[in-house]
């Protein structure tokens, strides 16, 4: 085999500290979860609760990442991580822009949805 | 549904089978319907019989199934999609046969055409479901599987065992679409499966979910082969071999490994949610509750069309490489390759709204989608001229895959034009759901993907096998294919001008007769060529020794994998290559002497052989049968099995197979030695039998 270019630790140097980021990460996206959970199930506004389980599905992923992935931005891989972050970001931007784009333009184009009274004046040919 | 569910066998019982139906009434649809079931019940047997026969089963268990080797997994690929792309050919056969006789029938009572019009909306769904998902992607990801690690100095994929597992995955789903034929039946949604209609409320029974459970098992698959062939392109090249020194074949895998990544999910989501919506009560895409069915139409088509250039992007890698081979010359205008390759995995991404323009969004929306798709044209066009310039002023040969280049460069631009076409959505609301949409799409894929595919399974096929695939053969299928999508295809759009809908068991129009009766041809056409495909394999089978090629290097070629013998050893590269120029066996051959042999030898680790890939795989069939039955006690046992054997085998230590240096050494000097006493031959005698897989590298120019 050849030798990796990874940069990675022989087992018994990182042992500690990979299973110390295991655990942090486990933890962690099981508090988020779980938080996500206690917003649906309180009282709190439905604006509200859809705002914090984003929050918490956005922190989520970073924890995914940054612990069970390994993304660093230092370190002899950062230039890498850095390309993939931005490019995962630029196609997610594309895939959810677009997305609220063509629904909300549906959805301003249906009968009897709120926000029908922004019609776009094509549609009310007929 | 029967409202008994039985907590042992769920919703199966005798009535499900399609002899019932042929029992119950003999008509030419349910004699197709039991013939179909019986050519697979008969085919299982024969194989199996043949297998114990042959005795087989050991060898194939331990050399095959168990192999964690990227190459054996390719080519079991390459062998799932050629199965697969009878059943869809012979489907497709009977989609033209059912419409050239179904002028009418939708006045008589009694005369239904040759099949009913629900079973035809069987065959037009899984004939695109196994088109797309089991016949092009196990074809272009097995084919990545043999080349990739090849070309990129690699001994294997990053993963292998997670590659055998892809592969499973990808089997267990086939399976669920052909154990289809026998028990119950397929969905009749088409290949896209849009709700409503899908929903429970409409499409209740399993037709819908065998559709849901494949395509979700099977997209797993192709995910996790994605993330493989990314890592494996950024972590395994040979030292030596920069980005830009990689064949253009690595860079559009690395094109669809990325793809595959983000694209992949997206389908896994609306799949997901289409499989809440029917086993659980949610209301994602219905009318009720607040549930938006366009939004089904939006996740799938985000996911959809990256696919039309996961599908594409690796033909173009073959033609690539094929245009530059087969001419002796150097591939043109790499790095605008490259570049084209990159524009188009990006640019795909923001272009599905124009595969439902007229679901009813303002006219600025589809204008934003039509400019972007037309924008992706032009990275199209610059590799067409590409290839052509490649060619222009080479010697060229026409082989199998020179047949097949010329073809796809005559019909794919007609394919693109057609598709710029489709892009202005004022014309797309005219011919939209009409026989020209199916004449496009027919147009792009048969010739982009099915003609590169082919091309690619001639030219490595010597590197799999250790001979070559008979050429008058290889040239008379490839014609074939050539004649069949003429004929079949090209009738459609002046049908789809006239008005023909898409998927329509029958019409009333006899305009429409003559040029269905030339489609019907094409499609004769094209079952000749299936034939024939078949015939070169079992030909070339048969000559095997005046065919052999064991120098490994039968076409002049320029890429590592060409410095191999052929069959290529398990471990590939006897010592991972020092990579010095692009296209690095070309210039060893300029800098004379290509077959010097490595000055040490050491012992090789090769992952060893292990069944996790089969057990998840029959773990994965099992939850996706049980789950489409409704057999819940199944459901919850495979369910476990799947994290149960990913546990048990993280708790083993597994050894790896270490292959000793004196093997290793004893065999490649056996082929070096080999290498020199082969009589070189010029490219001109290249399809006679004095080709044994040593060119004349005087004669390389590339």
């Amino acid at each position: 085999m050849t030798k990796p270019n990874t940069g990675e630790l022989s087992p018994e140097q990182g042992a500690r500290e990979e299973i110390k980021s295991y655990a942090v990460g486990f933890v962690a996206s099981l508090l988020l979860t779980a938080g996500a959970f206690v917003a649906v199930l309180s009282d709190l506004p439905s604006t509200i609760a859809i705002v914090l389980i984003c929050v918490a599905a956005l922190l989520q992923i970073i924890t995914h990442l940054r612990n069970f992935l390994h993304l660093s931005f230092s370190g002899n891989q950062s230039r890498e991580d850095l390309l993939l972050v931005l490019f995962s970001a630029a196609l997610l931007t594309i895939m959810a822009g677009g997305t609220w784009y063509i629904m909300s333009d549906l959805s301003a184009r249906m009968h009897g949805t709120p926000g029908t009274s922004a019609m776009p004046h094509d549609a009310a040919n007929h | 549904m029967s409202q008994d569910t039985s907590p042992i066998f769920g919703n199966l019982n005798w009535n499900v089978t399609p002899y019932t139906d042929l029992l119950r009434d003999v008509n030419s649809s349910t004699i197709i319907g039991a013939g179909a079931a019986s050519v697979l019940v008969l085919g299982a047997i024969a194989t199996l019989a043949l297998l114990t026969y042959m005795r087989w089963w050991g060898p194939l268990y331990r050399n095959w199934l168990t192999s964690p080797d990227a190459k054996k997994i390719g080519i079991m690929y390459i062998v799932l999609g050629l199965v697969m792309l009878a059943r869809g050919v012979i489907e497709g056969f009977v989609i033209r046969a059912q419409q050239a006789t179904a002028l009418g029938t939708l006045t008589q009572e009694h005369k239904v055409g040759l099949v009913a019009p629900d079973h035809f909306a069987q065959l037009f769904s899984t004939h695109g479901t196994i088109m797309i998902f089991f016949v092009a992607m196990p074809l272009l990801i097995g084919l990545i599987n043999f080349v990739l690690p090849q070309q990129l100095g690699a001994r294997d994929m990053a993963f292998p065992v997670l590659n055998q597992v892809s592969l499973g995955l990808t089997a267990a789903g086939a399976g669920l679409v052909m154990i289809s034929l026998l028990i119950g039946q397929f969905g009749t949604g088409g290949w896209t499966m849009y709700p409503p209609y899908t929903g429970i409320d409409f499409s209740p029974g399993e037709g819908v979910d065998y559709w849901l459970w494949a395509i979700l098992i099977s997209g797993m698959g192709s995910t996790l082969t994605g993330m493989n062939f990314a890592v494996t392109i950024f972590k395994e090249r040979a030292p030596g071999m920069h980005f830009m020194r990689m064949p253009l074949f690595c860079w559009t895998s690395l094109c669809v490994a990325i793809m595959l990544i983000y694209a992949m999910p997206a389908l896994t989501v609306s799949s997901g949610m289409l499989m809440l919506d029917r086993y659980a009560g949610f209301h994602f895409f219905t009318n009720a509750a607040g549930g938006n069915m366009m939004n089904y139409a939006n996740i799938f088509w985000m996911f959809g069309h990256p696919e039309v250039y996961i599908l594409v992007l690796p033909a173009f890698g073959v033609f690539s490489e094929i245009s530059s081979t087969y001419s002796g010359k150097r591939l043109y205008g790499y790095t605008s390759l490259v570049i084209a390759s990159m524009s188009i995995a990006v640019i795909s991404f923001t272009v599905w709204l124009h595969h439902f323009f007229t679901m009813g969004q303002s006219a600025g929306v589809n204008i934003a989608f039509g400019i972007a798709t037309m924008i992706i044209g032009i990275p199209t066009g610059v590799k067409i001229y590409d290839w052509m310039a490649t060619m222009w002023r080479g010697r060229v040969r026409i082989t199998a895959p020179i047949v097949y280049l010329t073809g796809f460069f005559l019909l794919f631009v007609i394919g693109g034009l057609s598709g710029i076409i489709l892009a202005n959505p004022s014309i797309d609301y005219q011919v939209h759901n009409t026989t020209f949409l199916v004449a496009h799409f027919h147009n792009v894929i048969i010739p982009g993907v099915l003609y590169g595919m082919l091309a690619g399974i001639h030219y490595w096929f010597p590197k799999a096998f250790g001979f070559r695939l008979d050429e008058t053969w290889g040239r008379r299928t490839a014609f074939l294919f050539v004649g069949g999508f003429v004929f079949t295809f090209l009738p459609l759009y002046v049908l789809g001008l006239m008005g023909m809908p898409r998927r329509s068991p029958t019409f009333q129009n006899p305009d429409f007769m003559p040029w269905m009766y030339i489609a019907a041809f094409g499609a004769v056409l094209m079952l000749c060529a299936l034939t024939s495909l078949f015939w070169t394999f079992f030909t070339s089978y048969r000559n095997r020794m005046a065919l052999a090629v064991p120098g490994g290097d039968p076409w002049n070629g320029s890429t590592l994998e060409w410095s191999t013998p052929a069959p290529v050893p398990e471990w590939t590269f006897p010592r991972i290559p020092y990579v010095a120029a692009r296209d690095d066996w070309g210039e060893r051959k300029r800098a004379g002497d290509p077959w010097k042999a490595p000055q040490q030898y050491c012992d090789i680790e090769m992952p060893a052989n292990t069944a996790h890939g089969l057990l998840i795989a029959g773990a994965a069939f099992a939850l996706g049968f049980a789950a489409i039955w409704h057999i819940w006690w199944l459901v919850i046992l495979s369910f476990l099995a799947i994290p149960g054997v990913l546990a048990l085998r993280g708790m083993r230590v597994i050894e790896p197979k270490v292959i000793s240096a004196a093997e290793v050494r004893e065999t490649d000097q056996r082929f070096r030695h080999l290498a020199t006493t082969l009589a070189p031959i010029t490219r001109a005698e290249e399809e006679s039998e004095r080709n044994r897989g040593v060119p004349d590298i005087s004669e390389f120019a590339g």
